[in-house]
């Protein structure tokens, strides 16, 4: 691949989002401090340190290994399940230390949700998918779950595709579309936080393109945080980026500026394409 | 052509050899598993076919010529040396082989024996009479011979001197035929009487005797209280006067008719008609009414109750007591060994001691099945039979209520044997289960347990029901250790009535497997047992294929559910 094509960014993307962005006028959702994580031995976060700015985007790049969906699945302590995993620092959730002996680590997901690479519906019908988190939760009166599910599908741009054959099994649906299932689950128990790992790596382009636009449409209601391999969607999506490597926050600032005048030369390496 | 170029090393290297050794071994093993069910089925369905009854006349050389009726049943080839040193008395023609053909000759009370050999030359004069009938008995097995008269209290309704069609013989078996159809139904209405009825009473009367029994081991057994019980008592005792009365007049009714045959000497004998079950002409039966009499036998096989040690009759009961145990061994193995997979796989921290608990396990499943036999009956039966017998039903001492064999003990010592097998298959479906779906699940809020409960085991069900099945298929076929813990020869009733509890998973059961082992080889008439014996392995191996065929498209029903795995 040539150099030409590989920094090709869409700025026009980029101007849509053209309002000047302050880190420091952001009111503070998610705040990490001196976060080390090891896998058995090895160092897989080395000191991090940054915020996730509230009903904003904030995009995480870096190249394949840079422990970007590691730090990812520290907000919702993901990583609890690795059995080798070890933190240490804090990872603040509007002042609470969400890492504090005595967590209920349920009721964290419950606030930070979470949607991953691979879509992951439940084998249930659709409308089951959705009042998953809402009959976890003990749920059950049919009235609330009814309206929640349809507000759901609709803040996840599904509802028109889906209204006719709700009780059918979500396995059968396409895989752009069970990807917006699973954001419809997520967004259906009201999180503050939505993460997003990587979603759209395993769609099409047409797919891909409704994920953005949903995103976009999601951020009036939600801090989300996304990972994603792809600087394009980076820069198209996301009002902040962090650029990470090899387990370090290189640089971390609204999308325009690091794009367009990164602060660091690894950074400037790396959305040029010189490496990643 | 080419091929015949090839060296033999090149043919080894090519792989052929090996092709055809895997196809010869599959090949062996089919051919191998049809001949089986080929030879069951064909021995075993053949039994209920209503045969030609021949009669003839049978000389052998130097003695009285006599004349035989009987049903052919198989034939063998034997040298006459061997018959000679038998004692059969054959002119001296060398040593050559002769044909000898094994006959059911029936009317055991009448000769002794109901089945006997003879030597194909010497028999002359074949034909199949068409007024020559059977009639199979509640006792003494088959009857074969001519219908005489038939009499209502000892005096004569139809008679016949006639053994060809005439009319007068004819009218006599009509007469015959219908009286036979009378006592049945009588039959029938007795049965209902003793069994239902009466097996109320007897219920009720034990449950009396057994609450007496408790008060005076309470020590609260006052004058009130027995007067009470006694008062009870009478009622059922005023109830059974009843219908003894009735039965009393039933007994009357069915021993009216009695009926007179002439058998293959010539000797006529007077039985009672109550006696009989069915009674045919098949020489004069065509195809199709054969046909038709054929499933009217084979119905009755399968639902009806054996008689005569087993060797006659149905075998409804063990069908019955397979069924039940097994359905009930899967109630009990599925919940524990799913919870025993789940704790093992999810739960416990990986590491030496699980790794030790899976060998013992899988080893769990290599235990001859006997040894499970032998521990049902020291641990449940033994030890926990007794103390609950000690602790709850102390009253029934020192008759065992469950401290002897029975069909609880039964299903949970096949439970234990299939555990093993539930627990291996359980945790392979559970290791299979992606960990993004385990992760969507939990990344809602849900904690482990619900996510467990509301999507692991759902998706995982397909295999815990491969599990069930290979449990099934093998405790099935299983008849060792069933007769060290439940199983026995004839159980005089059901576990399942409609009687209080109505599981009576205390009592004995009749089972198919050891159905098989008590009629061919427990027997005192081995040639009437053993089509059983064929017709009965058909049947166990219907059941099974029965049970594992439900169990298969359960789980093919679930694998449609959730065949979201193969993502």
């Amino acid at each position: 691949m040539s150099e030409e094509q590989t920094h090709s960014i869409d700025i026009s993307a980029m101007q849509r989002s053209q309002q000047a962005l302050n880190i420091e006028d952001e009111t503070v959702c998610l705040s990490v401090k001196d976060l080390h994580l090891y896998y058995g031995e090895k160092e897989a976060l080395k000191g991090v340190d940054m915020i996730i700015p509230e009903k904003k985007v904030t995009a995480f790049i870096g190249p394949s290994g840079c422990g970007k969906s590691t730090l990812l699945r520290c907000f919702n302590r993901m990583n609890d399940l690795v059995d080798s995993c070890r933190i240490t620092g804090e990872i603040n959730l509007h002042d609470n230390n969400i890492y504090q002996k005595g967590t209920d680590v349920a009721e964290l997901r419950r606030r930070v949700g979470m949607v991953f690479q691979k879509p992951n519906p439940f084998p249930k019908s659709i409308y089951e998918n959705v009042a998953y988190g809402l009959r976890i939760q003990g749920i059950n009166k049919k009235r609330v779950i009814d309206e929640t599910v349809e507000w759901a599908l609709r803040s996840a741009a599904l509802w028109d595709e889906v209204k006719d054959r709700l009780h059918e099994s979500a396995l059968g649906m396409s895989g752009g579309q069970q990807q917006r299932l699973v954001i419809a689950r997520t967004v259906a128990v009201k999180p503050e936080v939505l993460l997003l790992d990587e979603p759209a790596s395993a769609l099409d382009p047409i797919s891909t393109l409704k994920i953005e636009e949903l995103i976009h449409e999601l951020k009036n209601d939600f801090t989300i945080a996304i990972v994603t391999h792809n600087m394009q969607q980076a820069a198209r999506v996301s009002d902040y980026t962090a650029f990470m490597y090899m387990g370090d926050l290189i640089e971390f600032g609204d999308t325009n500026t690091l794009f367009t005048n990164p602060a660091q030369k690894q950074t400037e390496d790396y959305i040029t394409g010189r490496y990643g | 052509m080419k091929m015949e170029k090839k060296s033999v090393s090149e043919w080894v290297k090519s792989g052929d050899p090996w092709v055809w050794l895997n196809a010869g071994a599959v090949s062996i093993s089919v051919i191998m598993v049809i001949g089986l069910l080929l030879l069951i089925a064909v021995r075993g369905l053949g039994h209920f076919w209503p045969a030609d009854v021949v009669q003839s006349t049978y000389a052998l050389p130097g003695e009285k010529a006599y004349t035989i009726t009987a049903e052919r049943v198989e034939s063998v080839e034997v040298t006459s040396a061997q018959l000679r040193e038998a004692g059969i008395n054959l002119p001296d023609e060398g040593n050559k082989l002769l044909q000898r053909t094994l006959l059911k000759m029936g009317n055991r009370d009448v000769y002794g024996a109901d089945f006997g050999w003879v030597i194909d030359q010497y028999i002359s004069d074949s034909q199949t009479p068409e007024m020559l009938f059977t009639a199979e008995r509640h006792e003494w097995g088959n009857l074969y011979g001519y219908i005489r008269s038939v009499k209502e209290n000892g005096q004569v309704v139809s008679e016949t001197q006639d053994i060809t069609p005439t009319a007068s013989a004819l009218a006599t078996w009509e007469e015959f035929e219908e009286r036979i159809e009378r006592t049945t139904e009588i039959h029938d209405e007795i049965k209902d009487i003793e069994k239902t009825d009466i097996g109320k009473i007897n219920h009720a009367l034990e449950r009396i005797r057994l609450e007496q029994r408790r008060y005076e081991l309470n020590g609260k057994l006052t004058a009130a209280v027995e007067a009470d019980l006694a008062a009870e008592r009478a009622i059922y005792d005023e109830q059974y006067k009843g219908l003894q009365q009735q039965l009393a007049d039933l007994y009357q009714q069915i021993n009216r008719d009695t009926f007179t045959v002439q058998v293959m000497d010539g000797t006529v004998h007077e039985m009672q008609v109550s006696k009989m079950v069915h009674a045919f002409r098949p020489n004069a039966m065509g195809v199709v009414e054969k046909m038709g009499f054929y499933f009217v036998k084979v119905w009755d096989f399968l639902t009806g109750d054996p008689r005569e040690a087993n060797t006659e009759g149905g075998v409804f009961p063990a069908i019955f007591g397979t069924v039940m145990m097994v359905l009930l061994m899967t109630v009990l193995v599925t919940p524990f060994g799913v919870v025993a997979a789940v704790y093992l796989r999810e739960y416990a921290k990986q590491g030496f001691v699980t790794r030790i608990i899976r060998i013992a396990v899988n080893n769990l499943a290599g235990v001859p099945s006997i040894v499970y036999g032998v521990f049902g009956l020291g641990f449940f039966i033994y030890f926990l039979g007794s103390g609950i017998d000690q602790a709850f039903f102390p009253e029934a001492l020192p008759s065992p209520t469950f401290g002897t064999g029975g069909l609880m003990w039964a299903s949970i010592t096949l439970a234990l044997l299939t555990v093993p097998v539930v627990i291996v298959a359980t945790e392979e479906g559970l290791s299979r289960i992606p960990r993004n779906v385990r992760e969507g699940s939990l990344a809602l809020g849900a904690t482990k347990a619900e996510t467990l409960w509301r999507v692991v085991l759902p998706m995982a069900s397909p295999a815990i029901m491969t599990g069930v099945i290979l449990a099934v298929a093998r405790a099935a076929g299983e008849v060792a250790p069933l007769m060290l813990v439940g199983v026995v020869k004839l159980a005089p009733t059901l576990p399942l009535d409609g009687n209080y509890p109505f599981i009576h998973l205390d009592q004995k059961f009749m089972h198919l497997g050891f159905h098989i082992y008590d009629v061919g080889f427990q027997s005192p008439n081995v040639e009437a047992a053993r089509p059983l014996v064929y017709a009965t392995a058909l049947l166990l191996v219907m059941v099974i294929a029965l049970l594992n065929f439900s169990a298969v498209t359960i789980r093919n029903h679930l694998r449609e559910k959730y065949k979201s795995l193969e993502m």
